[in-house]
């Protein structure tokens, strides 16, 4: 190109001024008003030049969902903290939390709907705009509401809470689909199914405020936990301040068990085996206590004597003698009758498991494993013990449901996988649609839920996103390009959470429910949008009634509905404040202990079972009640009132899930018989782990502290902090092939292989493999995944990315795990992967 | 010799043009009419004499289809999905105390300095204040609102208003415009915006030289 002189720049400024003229290009210009130079513009503070504003909100990075605050100065999110005068989090928020100031502003985030107009999987996009995107999407989902069809709409969410949550179902009801995914499955659900067979409601908490003992099987509490900042601070407040003891039995050295009492190092799958060698020993030295027994149901006898019930569990765990669970478990006898003493003769104490015991086969009756050593030693719902958790219950605008309601029967596994999948099983919901037997989504629409990395065997994930045959028309909502949304035909700009409105209601480890919300600290940035603003927009063009036209405003509502909140001063309190809670309310221990009035209309006691329940409730007449009996009639559990507890009727534990029971804890579960898995807690070995050759080893996978299992590899501080994921094998079984510390490695399964670096180390046991699961991703942004970009572009423009000092990236695992699911409880069992290591 | 008004409107009209091509052609994807205009005698006659290399098929091809092909360049380019070149004052400048990144404190200062202005950013803008083609559109306006002052005779405000332009200049356009078009001219897949991208960059170096920047001012 020429130099640019006078005579040229006249000529060219000639021709740009006739274009502008003739009014082309850009329809509407940035700036508005006009230039008043020399009366004066907008002032801004000559001393200070800043505004700072605190505003309360909640975080979002993983599912404790924090309440914290954010400052913006001059409309930028500069700073996050905890909430000081929250009663979950007492102020802290943890690094993850504090990065989230990340998510706004990473180069690479979408802000643009996006059409695919290449290929899928070829990265090249168009951008269109919003009413585009939502036309496109309406002409979609039309034809379906006018064919009856509306099940062929499926949406599959992955963190969506509170009221993130409500309305995508107040929605997906008003449209009449019931085809709805999920994640739970991947993350917990055994210990979820196993929890709800027993004391009906699930989620336990840990009184740590009170308790006096502690022992945590598989879970990484103090990097990872579920409710992390809640209940780490006070489990080591009660280490520091109170001389608690926690004793830890993990396949690894976390930085739980590095800094616990002591670390028990036990072998792959064994939680529950050991965890019943120590009913086994409370129950022989008669160290347990009978305050609990009468709510325990231990045989097929619903009237059983206390004396028979301690026979029974005897008999169960008689087998499971700390010898025996020695040589299985590689936990030596006297330390598992050292740890089961301690815990039955303490005051209280808390039984914690997480995904360590329960991501295995027959992970769910490892879970009721760990209720029957909380029962036995009434630890249960009682102070300093495990306890029911508590959140808050919003109530929520509810729009009209569409009358006619319809699923696709693909979310809770293939035919005879699960038994109880009541968290579904969402690792093969893709595979089911490839298999196509229980019908395919024509429009699937995913938010928040990386399928293509989250699931075992993601290159078939990938495979089945990426074929127009068996996904006709892909949704994706993002903030970032992922595995997942490069093979969108349309990508949707997400708002982040710091950008968006919520009710929140995460378990508080007080026992006291604490309201807070979410609230956007800035305007969301580009043209991103909130889903439930995508809901109002699709509504209107497809003709649905909503509650609603933003989300603000089914915030608001909620707080204006909500008992207390309402009272606090609603919308315009929380919006000031951010969290609410009842001063005057107490813990709930022993709500099962409650008195009953059974004297209410149609209230009748099934002998068999000693419940109380309604038959009126439950629609049938007092001679078909008689006759059939509360397990006979459908609904029944639906109707129920109250458990005759030795001659009182008590609250004992309702029947509020899926399975149909007493009110007693059901560690003999007729549910568990029907479907020929073992009625009672015990040990069943591992199918897998039963047919090792002398030179395989287990794989197992972990999470770090810093980063959620997909959405934060593009935060750059956390990134900085944790970006490789070399893989832990203990020294001896190093050298056993010749592997040393950063040597690379060969990791094969069935499914196939990875290459990966060793860490050789004394903190994890012998004969297995451990890799966490965060990494190796393809994309998720420069500091994700050290690519500059699917197609050419200028990442690398980022002032920061030049000072990426870290070049390795991590190995993701899951290519070589299989999907595969507990039969109990459908949960993807992580665990059981059977590995070949070599050297590279 | 008097003041040649006229000659000193002018100038500042041209150079109120010229931002104005500029910051449309970075503001959004190019529309039909756009094009139409680019390809018309008079404007790719001066391209040409300035050596301006649009492409052969940016003249040939049907309009939709150069529509098309540039709306998804200019996503590759500028919007992404993924890592793209986000044509933000912010990612480009770096600020002790900031730490990179969308809305940073680089774009905080643009956006006051245009507040201070009198002007505000349209409600319909969706974009962040401190995009390319904002401060080429605001570059545009206060160029604009200079033509005014000259042709008012109002030279006091005339070259109160040429300061804040050299300002503007120094304080942002310049420090990451040429960075901007270097990364543009890199990674461009078709000509128009490696084109653009060149123009741009040499107009800003005869704006540097022409302006002659009071760095006392």
């Amino acid at each position: 190109m020429k130099k640019l002189n006078r005579r040229n720049f006249m000529k060219l400024a000639a021709g740009g001024g006739s274009a502008l003229a003739a009014g082309l290009g850009f329809s509407q210009g940035a700036l508005a008003g006009s230039i008043k130079l020399q009366e004066g513009g907008r002032d801004f503070s000559p001393t200070t030049k800043k505004e700072l504003q605190a505003i309360p909100t909640a975080c979002w990075q993983c599912v404790t969902r924090d309440a914290m605050m954010g400052y913006v100065e001059d409309g930028r999110l500069v700073k996050l903290e905890g909430h000081p005068d929250s009663i979950r989090t007492l102020g802290k928020l943890c690094a993850k939390g504090q990065a989230g100031v990340n998510h706004v502003y990473f180069p690479d985030r979408i802000l643009y709907p996006m059409l695919r107009v290449g290929k899928r999987g070829e990265h090249k996009w168009k951008r269109v705009s919003w009413d585009e995107a939502l036309d496109l999407m309406a002409s979609k989902l039309k034809p379906l509401l006018d064919a009856g069809t509306p099940e062929l709409f499926m949406y599959q969410y992955g963190r969506h809470k509170g009221s993130q949550s409500s309305i995508m179902h107040d929605f997906m009801d008003a449209f009449g689909s019931h085809t709805i995914g999920t994640h739970t499955s991947v993350c917990e659900g055994p210990k979820w199914v196993g929890q709800e067979s027993l004391w009906g409601g699930m989620y336990d908490n840990w009184d740590y405020d009170h308790t006096d003992f502690v022992v945590n099987f598989g879970s990484n509490q103090f990097e990872t936990h579920t409710n992390h900042i809640p209940t780490s601070q006070r489990l080591i407040s009660a280490m520091v301040d109170r001389n608690v003891p926690l004793y830890t039995f993990d396949v690894r050295l976390s930085n739980t068990a590095a800094k616990s009492t002591e670390w028990i190092p036990i072998n792959v799958g064994m939680d529950g085996l050991v965890m019943l060698s120590m009913v086994n020993v409370i129950m022989n030295e008669k160290l347990f206590r009978k305050d609990h027994l009468k709510y325990m149901r231990v045989s097929p006898d619903y009237h059983a004597s206390d004396d028979e019930k301690i026979a029974a569990i005897k008999e169960h765990v008689a087998k499971f003698t700390p010898e025996f669970a020695e040589k299985e478990s590689g936990v030596p006898a006297d330390k598992i009758k050292q740890i089961a003493r301690g815990y039955a003769k303490a005051k209280s104490a808390c039984l914690i498991g997480y995904r360590g015991t329960v991501m295995h086969f027959h992970g769910a009756d490892q879970e009721r494993a760990a209720m029957l050593l909380s029962a036995i030693t009434n630890n249960l719902d009682r102070k300093g013990g495990r306890v029911m958790g508590v959140g808050a219950g919003w109530k929520a605008p509810h729009s009209p449901k569409a009358k006619l309601q319809k699923g696709l029967d693909i979310v809770n596994g293939f035919p005879g996988e699960a038994a109880f999948p009541t968290h579904q099983v969402s690792q093969q919901n893709l595979p089911m649609i490839k298999d196509g037997q229980n019908g395919r989504p024509k429009v699937y629409w995913s938010s928040c839920n990386n399928q293509a990395f989250i699931n075992g065997n993601n290159k078939e994930a990938e495979a089945v996103l990426k074929d127009e045959s068996l996904i006709p028309f892909y949704v994706n909502s993002n903030i970032v390009y992922d595995e997942t949304s490069q093979y969108a035909d349309l990508i949707l700009p997400d708002v982040t959470y710091l950008e968006r409105w919520d009710t929140e209601d995460m378990v508080s480890p007080t026992g006291v429910a604490e309201f807070y919300i979410r609230q956007p600290l800035i305007k969301p940035l580009g043209e991103s949008r909130d889903q439930g603003e995508i809901f109002a927009g699709l509504a209107k063009r497809l003709g649905i009634e909503l509650a609603y036209t933003t989300k603000e405003e089914y915030v608001r509502q909620s707080c204006e509905m909500t008992p207390g909140v309402r009272e606090a001063g609603g919308f315009e309190y929380m919006k000031k404040h951010g969290v609410w809670h009842d001063k005057n309310a107490k813990p709930n221990f022993g709500f099962y202990e409650a008195k009953v009035d059974v004297s209410g209309d149609g209230v009748i006691l099934d002998e068999k079972t000693g419940v109380y329940w309604n038959y009126k409730k439950a629609g049938v007449s007092e001679a078909e009640a008689s006759s059939k009996g509360y397990l006979g009639v459908e609904g029944a559990k639906d109707a129920y009132v109250a458990q005759n507890i030795e001659g009182t009727p008590r609250k004992a534990y309702p029947p509020n899930t899926s399975f149909l029971k007493s009110g007693l804890l059901d560690f003999y579960s007729d549910n568990f018989a029907a479907k020929g898995f073992p009625p009672f807690p015990t040990y069943t070995p591992i199918p897998e782990h039963q047919k090792m050759g002398k030179d395989d080893l287990h794989l197992t996978t972990y999470k770090v502290a810093v980063h959620t299992h997909s959405r934060t590899a593009h935060c750059k501080w956390l990134s900085e902090i944790k970006h490789d994921n070399p893989a832990w094998i203990n020294s001896k079984t190093a050298a056993d092939r010749g592997i040393k510390e950063g040597d690379r490695i060969k990791v094969a399964s069935d499914l196939g292989e990875i290459t990966t670096t060793a860490h050789v180390t004394e903190g994890i046991i012998p004969g297995i493999i451990a890799i966490s699961h965060h990494f190796g991703r393809q994309h998720s942004g420069i500091y994700g995944s050290g690519k500059s970009s699917p197609t050419p572009g200028g990442a690398t423009a980022d002032p920061d990315a030049k000072n990426m000092w870290w070049d390795k990236h991590g190995t993701h695992p899951n290519s070589i795990i299989p999907n595969s699911s507990d039969p109990i409880s459908g949960g993807q069992r992580w665990m059981d992967t059977v590995v070949r290591v070599a050297k590279a | 010799m008097g003041i040649n008004w006229k000659e000193l409107a002018d100038n500042a009209k041209s150079r109120s043009d010229i931002y104005g091509l500029m910051s449309t052609v970075f503001r959004e994807e190019p529309s039909g009419g756009l094009i139409k205009e680019m390809r018309s005698s008079r404007l790719s006659e001066i391209f040409t004499d300035l050596g301006v290399e649009l492409g052969e098929r940016f003249y040939t091809n049907p309009e939709s289809k150069v529509v098309e092909e540039l709306a998804i360049e200019y996503t590759r380019l500028f919007i992404g999905p993924g890592p793209h070149i986000s044509a933000h004052e912010s990612i480009f400048c770096e600020m002790d105390g900031d730490t990179g990144g969308l809305w940073g404190v680089k774009t905080v200062e643009v956006k006051k300095f245009i507040e201070t202005t009198g002007l505000d950013y349209g409600k319909e803008f969706t974009g962040l204040p401190d995009h390319i083609s904002v401060e080429l559109e605001f570059m545009q306006k206060l160029a604009e609102w200079e033509t005014d002052m000259w042709l008012q005779q109002d030279r006091k405000r005339a070259e109160h208003c040429l300061t804040v332009q050299r300002k503007f200049l120094e304080q942002h356009l310049f420090c990451w415009v040429n960075q901007f078009c270097d990364a543009v001219m890199n990674e461009a897949e078709i000509p128009f915006y490696r084109a653009m991208a060149e123009l741009s960059k040499q107009y800003m170096e005869f704006e540097r030289q022409s302006i002659a920047i009071d760095t006392a001012a």
